[in-house]
């Protein structure tokens, strides 16, 4: 333990040693991290969509007697894209070189078949290949949904005109004729009136009874059009980038970066410093040296964890963000980092074995940590076999752990799964440097 | 215990890396008082045998026998220290591993004996001869009573030399051992009274040094 421990101070004063390299690695990931988060956020940006008018839609539309004005009714509607007007062949050719994502064409006839209310016209969306196709078709949905609102709410108020109409009496215009109705109300006055016979009072109750009826018209029509309605209340949560999502993942892919090439280069740099043969005759067993780089590790993940979590505090804190900084979970956080930080720096120690060389190590975890980050943002409900993999590296079990901590209102279940991940993925990895660390005397 | 049995010996001791074979079986003792000069052309297994009786490497077969609480010392060809600490910090660091009991008075001497500068800069930023000179200083942590010194005059200068000589021959007058590797036929004549000479990985030659002459020299290097 003792002579553990000596590497540790050893390894510890490098570091300190060596600030540049230290500002420059802990500058890297928490780049990747805030990048990782801007591709995230593109899931929300606004794709282009080209919008190609062949009907010529004029400045404004009637239809069912309301009164559309087209490009501000467009405008309102397509909050969620960039739809941009372009002629047929712009659209295709942007289409092909992928500067739009879909194209929804405007056929010849729109607007007639529309005012016509007896089909219902169509739009032509075409999308280009590509991952985030699907996405862009569910915008176009939703536009098209948004556009199709609009519409019901005049077809169904201009319907109750009728049924208005019909209740109440009164003159009315249908293709261009224009007549007179008597009404319910009117006819249920006349029937009292007149001598109360048994086929009077017939009349009447049926009279009331379509009244009734007739009056609930409105609510019926629109729960028919909208059998779920959403209610929409403004969240006053925290920002995205001050999430406790992005919190635990920018926590998990710098200690991921860090840890990984700090154990690799360290201790590969005990053989590049011919040091190896000296500690390995009795010194330091290869055991204890390895278990040195791991400490190394988890002492690293912790020192800059918590600076980062501080600073996110400190950020929360002085903005005075909704819902504060969770300082309660601090120590559960201490631990997610001492045991992701180990587990990282065993899967280090392991490529630091392997590559031999402290450059080569270097490289070789650099080129092992963007799959192993990727892998781990990749959600396993969408490609199971990203999730499997990932379930066998410490990322993810790092990123859910610190999620939970700082996140979940019960945490230890799921703490204590991930750390139990982290312990037996650590021992694995571990184990195999020091059953490789051999090499290192070769 | 008994003078009668070696200080270190290596019973059938070989070390392949991969299909290379560096050092076929070698049988060999260290007495008290003994110094040994290892002696052939680059790549005859000199290092590796070196290594393998200082237990940084570990042989492929055979095995080397200790007496019981033997202290070795050991001065790889290539100096073998961290580049990024001080030479006080390097003596520290390996008297605490050696189990001095004062690890920075023991720095302190070996700086002073050694010559070497106190200062706090890194000692990759040494010259080759003073890094030579730390790679040496610290075979002799933890009061070895055998030194195996790989090349050990290369990079010292004349007064350096002396003084390691100095060092070692107290040693041996004091009942430890020396071993050394070297292509020096002067030193070999001068520090040692046996000489193994080896070529291809095995041991062309074992005698005394007053045997070991320039001809068998020539014939080793030809």
């Amino acid at each position: 333990m003792k002579r553990t421990f000596l590497v540790f101070r050893k390894d510890a004063l490098v570091l300190r040693r060596s600030p540049l390299l230290l500002a420059i690695l802990l500058a890297y990931p928490v780049a990747i991290a805030l990048l990782v988060v801007l591709v995230a956020s593109y899931g929300s940006s606004k794709p282009r969509v080209a919008l190609v008018d062949e009907d010529n839609l004029p400045p404004t539309v009637t239809i069912a007697g309301k009164r559309f004005h087209v490009d501000r009714t467009i405008d309102e509607i397509s909050k969620n894209v960039d739809l941009v007007r372009l002629s047929p062949d712009e659209a295709d050719r942007q289409l092909e070189d992928g500067k739009v994502v879909a194209a929804v064409t405007v056929p010849p006839g729109f607007v007639a078949t529309l005012k016509g209310m007896i089909q219902s016209p169509k739009v032509e969306v075409e999308l280009s290949h590509g991952t985030i196709s699907s996405r862009v078709n569910q915008q176009v949905q939703a536009l098209v949904y948004s556009l199709n609102r609009r519409l019901q709410r005049a077809y169904i108020g201009n319907n109750l005109q009728y049924v208005t109409l019909i209740l109440q009496g009164g003159n009315g215009t249908v293709l261009g004729r224009q007549f007179n109705v008597l009404g319910l109300a009117r006819s249920e006055r006349l029937l009292r009136r007149m001598p109360q016979t048994p086929q009077v009072r017939q009349l009447e109750g049926f009279v009331h009874d379509a009244r009734l009826a007739l009056a609930n018209t409105g609510d019926a029509m629109r729960a028919v059009a909208h059998p779920i309605e959403i209610s929409y209340t403004h969240s006053r949560g925290r920002t995205r980038v001050l999430s406790a999502e992005v919190q635990a993942y920018t926590l998990a892919v710098t200690i991921t970066f860090l840890t990984l090439m700090f154990a690799a280069g360290s201790l590969a740099a005990e053989r590049d410093e011919n040091v190896i043969g000296r500690l390995a005759r009795g010194l330091v067993s290869l055991g204890q040296l390895v278990w040195a780089k791991v400490a190394l590790a988890a002492g690293l993940a912790l020192v800059l964890g918590l600076a980062i979590a501080l600073a996110f505090g400190v950020v929360i804190q002085v903005g005075n963000v909704t819902g504060g900084e969770p300082w309660e979970r601090l120590p559960l956080l201490v631990a997610g980092l001492l045991l992701a930080g180990g587990s990282l720096g065993a899967l280090g120690a392991l490529i630091g074995v392997l590559a031999k060389e402290a450059r080569t190590a270097s490289l070789v975890a650099l080129l092992v940590v963007m799959p192993v980050v990727f892998l781990g943002l990749i959600p396993p409900e969408v490609v199971p076999p990203a999730g499997w993999a990932s379930a066998l590296l410490p990322f993810t079990h790092a990123y859910r752990f610190f999620s939970a901590s700082l996140w979940e209102l019960h945490p230890w279940s799921q703490v204590a799964r991930q750390a139990a991940w982290l312990v037996v993925l650590g021992a694995i990895f571990g184990g195999l440097a020091r059953l490789g660390a051999r090499r290192l005397l070769a | 215990m008994s003078s009668a049995q070696p200080l270190l010996a290596a019973h059938g001791v070989s070390r392949r890396f991969g299909k290379t074979t560096a050092l076929e079986p070698v049988e060999l003792e260290i007495r008290e008082g003994d110094g040994l000069a290892l002696a052939g052309p680059n790549g005859a297994g000199k290092s590796t045998l070196l290594a393998l009786l200082a237990g940084a490497l570990e042989p492929s077969a055979g095995g080397i026998e200790r007496r019981k609480g033997l202290r070795v010392g050991w001065a790889p060809q290539r100096p073998a220290q961290y580049g990024r600490l001080s030479a006080r910090e390097n003596l520290e660091l390996f008297a605490r591993l050696e189990g001095e009991h004062e690890p920075e008075q023991a720095a302190m001497r070996l700086l002073d004996e050694f010559d070497l500068p106190g200062k706090a800069s890194p000692s990759a930023n040494l010259s080759v001869g003073n890094r030579q000179r730390l790679n040496l200083a610290i075979a002799f942590l933890g009061r070895p009573q055998v030194v195996l010194l790989d090349e050990p005059t290369a990079a010292l200068d004349p007064e350096q030399r002396r003084r390691l000589w100095e060092r070692v021959g107290a040693l041996r007058s004091s009942g430890g051992a020396l071993v050394f590797a070297t292509q020096n036929l002067e030193e070999i004549e001068r520090h040692a009274d046996r000489v193994a000479a080896l070529r291809d990985g095995r041991i062309v030659f074992s005698g005394s040094a007053g045997e070991y002459d320039r001809s068998q020299a020539d014939t080793l290097f030809a």
